[in-house]
């Protein structure tokens, strides 16, 4: 087909404008903007000042920010585990060839569509409440104490549990499209073999889905690194220790909030470059620790 | 999703019972947990906070929802999302689209680097973005509805493009080559034959552009700076902030469950659709 410049550039200029505008531009000012120190963010290059990586030193130095970074492991690693895990095994029960699994699929991924803000606000209010929660419903039925399960201890855990329920569904789906794609004449000359079920998980199921379980480990990585939304409705009013996260710190240092003296858009921008590489280094050793397998099937 | 049709054995269905139990454990949390909001969000205060939500003594309080409705505010922020939702799915095909077309039609000096830079847009994080963006948006003087549609646009922009350039992809030539012989210009060509052939994947597309739209959190706290053009999420936030001044629980239940209604209906009619959207473009090994 004969290529018309003429069309090619007016068709694909709003999309070039948009990635330049959307994304070149801020990810490089962004960058560029950890190094100097800018109190205000709207302050025009000119109130910059150079200050290379003292940004970086006072974040590493801030007591928020030290207690954002050991909540976001928390998130990452004991949620990542057990959401992976449970994606994994509902997954594998969703392709064994149980009933309604369509109506159980749709039923898992649900909170995924929904406005998370409602559903957070589904489990403050309720599943967690003091006085009438459901928690605490179960608890005194079983003749306890109830427990204050938005209290400074059990807060972070409180918050992580919804999110991983709220989450599962999602890498479920990849993990099922995972185990579809493989033949099933693997399953079943292994039965003949007589493997048994966990057998035939452990040898043939998960040596086969490495690459998808490393797509999804990135996935959750950038999940947890740029955690919020979940943070602000457990902590709404003022930013706690118990649920700080790193953005939740990043917002607060460059738009103001509870303990926050001086703005400070250079640390901010600091924060969101850190945050990027976790991201990036976390891809890079997966990358290398689950090489794709030469298995072949 | 294949449905399997086969006969009832008890000693298989016995044996698949400890996954039956997980499964069915999870969608009991969630029945519980929806048919209490809704009990809730038709109770008095009175009732939720001693406890007594799904025996509805003194009736159904359908007030609750007017009270949210008006008094909380929740129209607007219900017509604040709806606007954005429909002006944004409709503005990001209106860009990704084309460009979608020519990258799957023809190699040009950069068009490589455009399908790359769309790929590594989509995992750009939010926080990497923001700040530059206000500060722009403050620069240039844009601000209120306009401001947030335009985000939204350009938010959805990575993603619809490289979804629908292998729908195009997948289209024969001969279309256009008919098209030209007839006299139709390639734009024009593009526009009244091509788009119309990928409309499967537009209403695919736009089913998530829209979820992700009403959904979204982050930008909309850092650029809404009144309530008239707040979205759903940023006002449900508000409003359970403002709970310790009003103690309007029935309200608030209300509230959530307006919100939570759109995509949830949306998902009860399209969830086939959805479910078979978010692998497909690939989640690659």
């Amino acid at each position: 087909m004969k290529k018309n410049k003429t069309l090619i550039f007016l068709f694909t200029a709003p999309t070039v404008i948009c990635l330049l505008l959307m994304y070149v531009y801020p990810v490089l000012r962004t960058m560029v903007m950890s190094f100097f120190r800018v109190e205000d963010l709207t302050a025009g290059l000119d109130k910059w000042s150079f200050n290379g990586m003292d940004n970086y030193i006072k974040i590493f130095h801030n007591a928020g920010f030290i207690t954002s970074l050991k909540n976001f492991l928390a998130i990452w690693i004991v949620g990542g585990v057990i959401t992976l895990s449970l994606a994994m095994l509902m997954a594998v029960i969703l392709t064994s060839g149980i009933r309604f699994q369509g109506f159980f699929r749709a039923a898992i991924y649900l909170p995924n569509v929904v406005s998370a803000v409602a559903l957070a606000t589904m489990w403050v209010q309720y599943i967690f409440n003091y006085d009438y929660g459901l928690l605490n419903q179960l608890v005194t039925l079983l003749g306890f104490d109830k427990i204050r399960w938005l209290g400074t201890d059990a807060k972070l855990w409180a918050m992580i549990a919804a999110y991983i329920y709220g989450s599962i569904g999602y890498y479920m789906l990849i993990y099922i499209s995972g185990i579809e794609g493989i033949p099933a004449e693997l399953y079943e000359s292994a039965t003949i073999d007589g493997a048994s079920k966990s057998r035939q998980f452990f040898r043939i199921t998960l040596p086969l889905l490495k690459g998808i379980i490393k797509t999804t480990i990135t996935f959750w990585t950038i999940n947890a690194a740029t955690f919020y939304l979940w943070s602000k409705l457990f902590s709404p009013v003022q930013t706690e220790g118990a649920t700080i996260v790193p953005v939740v710190y990043l917002y607060d240092t460059v738009f103001g909030g509870k303990g926050v003296v001086n703005r400070d858009a250079g640390a901010g921008a600091a924060v969101g470059v850190v945050l990027t590489l976790i991201i990036i280094a976390v891809y890079l050793v997966t990358e290398r620790l689950l090489r794709s397998s030469d298995l072949e099937y | 999703m294949e449905k399997t049709k086969r006969r009832f054995n008890w000693k298989r269905e016995l044996r698949m019972l400890p996954g039956y139990v997980v499964v069915l454990l999870y969608v009991a949390v969630m029945v519980i947990m929806l048919s209490w909001i809704v009990g809730a969000s038709l109770s008095s205060t009175k009732e939720i906070l001693t406890g007594k939500v799904l025996n509805f003594e003194s009736g159904f309080h359908w007030e609750n929802y007017i009270t949210a409705w008006t008094t909380q505010n929740v129209s607007v922020f219900f017509g604040n999302s709806l606007l954005y939702s429909v002006v944004s799915c409709a503005g990001v095909l209106l860009i990704a689209a084309p460009s979608a077309y020519v990258l799957s039609r023809w190699h040009f000096t950069g068009s490589r680097l455009i399908r790359v830079a769309l790929v590594i847009a989509m995992s750009v994080p939010a926080i990497m973005i923001i700040m530059p963006l206000y500060t722009l948006a403050v620069r240039w003087g844009i601000r209120g509805r306009i401001l947030l549609i335009a985000l939204y646009i350009f938010m959805r922009v990575p993603y619809t493009a490289i979804y629908m350039l292998d729908f195009f992809a997948s289209l024969s030539h001969d279309y256009e080559e008919a098209a030209a012989i007839d006299g139709c210009s390639a734009g024009k060509a593009f526009w009244i034959i091509m788009l119309p052939l990928v409309q499967p994947a537009i209403i695919t597309v736009t089913i998530f552009n829209f979820l992700s739209v009403w959904n979204e959190f982050f930008m909309a706290l850092i650029f809404t700076s009144s309530k008239e053009m707040t979205p759903v999420g940023v006002g449900l936030l508000q409003i359970v902030n403002s709970m310790k001044y009003s103690g309007n629980y029935g309200g608030l239940f209300a509230a959530v469950i307006i919100v939570f209604l759109p995509t949830f209906l949306l998902y009860l009619v399209m969830s086939r659709r959805i479910i078979s959207g978010v692998t497909a473009g690939g989640v690659k090994g």
